[in-house]
């Protein structure tokens, strides 16, 4: 299929492809794991794997996309080989279940903004109780189809008119609003004690290992490298656009945004918490909801005597997570209606079919948090072979001539060098044997039944998850390969 | 203390924002490049 639609330009790309790793796990996920590891030890090895993992990954996705012109299944086919095709399809499947979840996900930062805005998020004073109250109730179904809806309706409008306005418009958006955010956050009396916090290494935290994991997997969530989803966008690139400074951005630009979220929130936190902020910024609550959805509330009630203010503040918080969910959204439905099409389907039947099943296989996250977490561990872990799978890809196509052709290839303004082969060959798959090894090993331990496949978060579950759809994919990947290279 | 968080301010600041500053100043350079040789 010959690809007939692309970014108009270089800062098109670049802003839809940010609007894939400024995800809520910058604003949420990153604060909390910062405030459990040590602060600013944690800071180093993050900024570490952001060199060796996040950046070799995002650079190897844009130039697969580029190269095959095709979805992951079919890009991981035409670089790895036609056997391997069920890799592809693997990683394409691991996003796509992210997506029934992640939609949920946005509904709920959507209906928070709702609640902050119309003021009704103020109207009480127990915050864990207004979440549970909601979380219980027909709501989350509600906002789940809304994120859906919102998510293929930019889908449907196609690259340019759909996924790069859509982007050049939130994500700037986003920016404007969270270094608003920033300025009133640092100007909160007390605000530099939770700079502080956030800056000050700890040598003994530095010397853990499990600090050092925790930094590897923060950079593998919220770089959005090796979700495919990247590879999806490349495929939409024009032939003479550059990758290896595309992908710099990216990555040093991603990070950028998590730093500026920590500074604003340890900033407010340790500025209105009146009783101990370190507990308060590290609780998980069901799901990881803690810090988001219950404390942070009760915070904004509390940053000035004005309610007008508060809502305005909490208003501007919720209305930049909804933007930066939905712009991760945006690109899980793009991959899972890429791969639809490059087996032979219209865009439009291809979204349609991505949209319903999104809603219907989403509903049992939506209703039970249950099953949610089961959904986020399994899939969330499985990220990580769906990284291992590129890195093979590259090792079977050729390090140095996926280096010289393609990314040092037509279009390159930043030429790399043979560090690249190192990284992708040796040091990748060193970190996802090491990473993966270590989720594993560890599941057993808060678990004795770490083998039972119905428990939420442990090693069957995932073996259980993983073991069917790799099973199903080898079965059928002399089809499924065949039927998309044909095209 | 502080001490210890202005230096880490300082190398992790320098690398994550300066390290985005200077390929956005590259990448604005070759779009500049660019679009005047066309």
């Amino acid at each position: 299929m010959k690809q007939s639609e692309f970014f108009t330009s270089r800062w098109g790309l670049i802003l839809s492809t940010l609007g894939i790793a400024i995800g809520t796990g910058n604003i949420w996920r990153f604060s909390r794991i910062v405030a459990q590891n040590g602060g600013g030890s944690f800071l180093i090895p993050w900024v570490i794997f952001l060199l060796i993992w996040s950046l070799p990954l995002i650079i190897t996705e844009f130039a697969i996309g580029k190269y095959s012109r095709l979805g992951p299944t079919g890009a991981i086919a035409k670089t790895a080989g036609r056997s391997f095709g069920w890799m592809g399809a693997f990683i394409a499947f691991v996003s796509t279940a992210i997506m029934f979840y992640y939609s949920v996900v946005s509904g709920w930062c959507i209906r928070y903004f709702v609640s902050a805005f119309t003021g009704d998020l103020f109207n009480t004073s127990d915050h864990l109780v207004y979440w549970e109250n909601f979380s219980s109730s027909y709501l989350p179904v509600l906002y789940h189809m809304i994120a859906m809806l919102i998510g293929a309706v930019v889908v449907y409008r196609g690259i340019v008119n759909g996924v790069e306005k859509a982007n050049k418009v939130l994500v700037s958006s986003l920016l404007v609003i969270l270094f608003m955010l920033l300025f009133r956050a640092v100007t909160l009396p007390n605000a530099i004690e939770g700079i502080k916090y956030f800056f000050t290494p700890k040598l003994d935290y530095l010397l853990n290992y499990k600090v050092w994991l925790n930094a590897l997997t923060q950079n593998a969530w919220d770089t959005g490298a090796g979700w495919g989803l990247i590879l999806t966008y490349a495929v939409y690139m024009k032939r003479k656009e550059d990758i290896s400074l595309n992908a710099a951005m990216i990555g040093f630009g991603n990070n950028s945004i998590s730093l500026i979220a920590g500074i604003t929130i340890f900033s407010t936190v340790f500025s209105l918490s009146t009783v101990d902020a370190m507990s308060s910024i590290t609780q998980s609550g069901p799901a990881n909801t803690g810090l988001t959805f219950i404390y942070l509330p009760l915070l904004f009630s509390k940053i000035s005597g004005s309610l007008f203010i508060n809502t305005i503040f909490a208003s501007m918080f919720f209305l930049a997570l909804s933007f930066a969910a939905t712009t991760s959204l945006i690109s899980m439905i793009e991959l899972a209606t890429r791969t639809l099409i490059d087996y032979g389907l219209k865009r439009t039947k291809a979204l349609y079919i991505v949209a319903i099943t999104g809603f219907l296989l989403g509903l049992p996250s939506a209703v039970n948090m249950n099953f949610f977490i089961n959904q986020d561990w399994v899939w969330g872990v499985g990220l990580i072979l769906s990284g291992a799978f590129i890195s093979f890809a590259v090792i079977k196509f050729g390090p140095e001539k996926l280096r010289t052709q393609v990314i040092n290839g037509p279009g390159c303004d930043l030429k790399i060098g043979k560090w690249y082969n190192y990284l992708i060959t040796y040091v990748i798959p060193l970190e996802v044997i090491v990473l993966l090894t270590w989720w594993l090993v560890s599941s057993t331990s808060w678990d004795p039944e770490w083998w039972n496949p119905f428990h939420a978060e442990n090693a069957g579950t995932c073996f259980l998850q993983w073991g069917i759809v790799l099973t199903l994919f080898i079965i059928f990947n002399k089809k499924i390969v065949n039927k998309i290279l044909e095209d | 203390m502080e001490i210890e968080a202005i230096f880490t301010f300082a190398v992790v600041g320098s690398i994550v924002w300066g390290g985005f500053t200077f390929f956005l100043s590259k990448a604005i350079k070759c779009e500049r490049n660019k679009n005047s040789s066309e």
